[in-house]
């Protein structure tokens, strides 16, 4: 049967078309703006101008004349100045850049490794005959779902310190930088934990029973058992997961905007939510696109790094 | 799923790991009762409310916060706006990503590799959203699209494509060639084969996708918040305009908590089966 006729062209085509329109044009766009000085100015005016009535004609005053009222013109100018690379030695020399890129690394490198050590714990200890299992993964499924903003704002307050529910233990969670930054990671764990747990237990009930029964009949012991025959067989999915996870833990947004606001100061800061507000909230439009730069580039080398992996996943 | 007991032997050992399974359910289930239990207090009870703050035990419980915030025109704008984004992405996505799917799931690409062409879509997913949020904020206001539904749609089909085009390509690949190629011998043409007989069978599939995907999209923030400020308002954007000048009122904001979580948490239950395979982009089965 011949499967390459020209129809697969068309099939391909409008996905192929819709991702370089949405995500290959903003790239290159983006690409342009970080050489570029983008300076958006409000240029304030005041004109007089003849008072209207009603009727369209003008107001007259007591001695005859036209009345006329001061009218405020805004003018918003975008003004856009090539200026080379600069943008990019201006994110060295940064000191918020530095703070969020510490911020960044420090949450992705202590998140996400605990995430998967605590996912492959709970789904061995899934894995075995408990009670009530199908309800309790249904609730273990909950937090991966759970809007990210709403549950940066409920933790918020949880961790609440004056009166919340965690507040007895005197622990500055939203109020101390460093106590800030491992709250942001709590919640993630929280969050993403569930997700890790959900696929190693996937990954551990496609183990062929015969290689438990062998081990068994060996005389491992469960020590053994989770040595020499599941983390074994799980690498290749150790690995996806902790792709996926570096992936979105380096976006990581959404809980320090709604949690802490970045704060105490900028402690949490991470690299999405300054690049975020240097583009959208002070309208630094090129040098924003130059940090977003930055990180594409530092996302593009974790990919780079597991593609040869990824490729044999969806080969 | 297989009951297994690896290494263990029934009795002690079985009750110990449930009561621990128990344990860190309940844990993981806390953040969201508590949201629950807040949105059911009256404000004079938020900071003095005692252990866990179960209702009737610990505090009277109310309505009223969910009376009030369901009649602001304000929540129900951002309830209807989240669902209209969400259901035009989920279906544009399925438009466009399952013709996609078939066709790397069943032709040959001599040039571009079938995996190569799969991994391409995926690795858009990857991206940091915030490479593209800027320059395309600047286009959609270019285009006179700021603070629309649409332009919310357009982004959100554009983010979830990925996952359509994984999950979708693994259940054409799952499906039986020879009822397409009988087809084919019968005259019915590719698309006939893919139209008539493919699609139906990967319909189940499409409806667990469109619903990971519907998730996704209520969830998203960033462009939403970006976009959207006023009349394309979001549920998680409107959340984040609770905390007003007389700061945050926990009683309103777990009624609003309550109103984003509830949806996709169902949506996920319901999608349950597949939610493994959608997670972490059709390569693990669940």
């Amino acid at each position: 049967m011949r499967w390459t006729g020209n129809i697969r062209f068309l099939l391909l085509a409008p996905a192929v078309i819709w991702v370089l329109a949405f995500t290959v044009f903003p790239l290159g766009y983006s690409l342009y703006l970080a050489f570029y000085k983008i300076e958006q100015k409000v240029e304030v005016k005041r004109e007089k101008q003849p008072m209207l009535d009603a009727a369209g004609k003008p107001m007259l005053d007591d001695s005859g004349q036209p009345r006329t009222k001061n009218v405020v013109i805004k003018d918003q100018v975008n003004s856009a100045t090539f200026i080379g690379l600069d943008n990019f030695k201006r994110l060295f020399g940064d000191p918020q850049v530095k703070e969020a890129i510490r911020v960044t690394l420090l949450f992705v490198l202590i998140a996400v490794p605990l995430e998967l050590v605590f996912g492959f714990l709970l789904a061995v200890l899934f894995n075995q005959h408990i009670f009530g299992r199908p309800v309790l993964r249904a609730v273990m499924i909950l937090p991966i779902f759970a809007t990210p903003l709403a549950v940066g704002y409920t933790f918020f307050t949880i961790f609440y310190e004056v009166g919340g529910p965690l507040a007895w233990t005197g622990i500055p969670f939203l109020s101390n930088p460093n106590g800030a930054l491992a709250s942001v990671i709590l919640v993630d764990i929280w969050q993403w934990t569930p997700f890790c747990f959900l696929v190693f237990l996937a990954a551990l009930q496609g183990v062929p029973e015969e290689l438990y029964e062998a081990a068994r009949v060996d005389g491992a012991s469960p020590w053994d058992m989770l040595k020499e025959v599941m983390l074994p067989l799980l690498i290749p999915t150790i690995v996806l997961v902790l792709l996926l996870r570096m992936a979105e833990a380096l976006k990581l947004f959404d809980i320090p905007f709604a949690m802490t606001g970045g704060g105490p100061g900028v402690a949490t800061q991470p690299f999405s939510l300054l690049a975020f507000r240097t583009g959208l909230r002070f309208f630094d439009l090129g040098y924003a696109s130059a940090m977003a730069y930055a990180l594409l580039i530092v996302v593009m080398v974790v990919i780079t790094l597991f593609f040869r992996r990824l490729r044999v996943s969806y080969g | 799923m297989g009951d297994r007991i690896p290494g263990s032997k029934r009795g002690w050992g079985e009750v110990i790991a449930s009561l621990i399974a128990i344990t860190v359910a309940l844990i993981f289930a806390f953040p969201i009762y508590w949201a629950f239990s807040q949105s059911l207090r009256n404000p004079i009870d938020t900071y003095t409310v005692a252990g866990l703050g179960v209702p009737w035990i610990n505090f009277t419980p109310t309505l009223n916060n969910w009376i009030d915030q369901l009649g602001t025109p304000e929540t129900v704008q951002a309830l209807y706006n989240s669902t209209v984004i969400a259901i035009s992405a989920a279906l544009l996505a399925l438009a466009l990503g399952t013709p996609a799917a078939y066709a790397i799931a069943r032709f040959r690409f001599e040039r571009w590799k079938n995996r190569d062409i799969t991994v391409w879509f995926l690795s858009q997913r990857v991206l940091p959203p915030v490479a593209t949020v800027i320059p395309f904020y600047l286009t959609m206001r270019y285009l006179g699209l700021l603070d629309t539904k649409f332009a919310l749609v357009l982004i959100n089909a554009t983010f979830v494509l990925p996952y359509v085009v994984v999950i979708l390509r693994q259940t054409f690949l799952d499906l039986p060639v020879e009822l397409e190629e009988a087809a084919l011998i019968d005259g019915a043409g590719h698309w006939g084969a893919f139209w008539r007989i493919a699609l139906p069978l990967a319909a189940p599939s499409m409806a667990a996708a469109g619903l990971i995907i519907f998730a996704f999209t209520w969830n998203e923030f960033l462009f939403a918040v970006s976009i959207g400020s006023n009349t394309a308002i979001t549920v998680p954007v409107h959340i984040a305009g609770a905390i007003d000048t007389r700061g945050v009122q926990f009683w309103f904001m777990g009624v609003r908590a309550m109103t984003a979580i509830i949806p996709p948490v169902i949506i996920a239950l319901i999608a349950q089966r597949y939610i493994v395979r959608g997670l972490t982009l059709g390569a693990v089965r669940g």
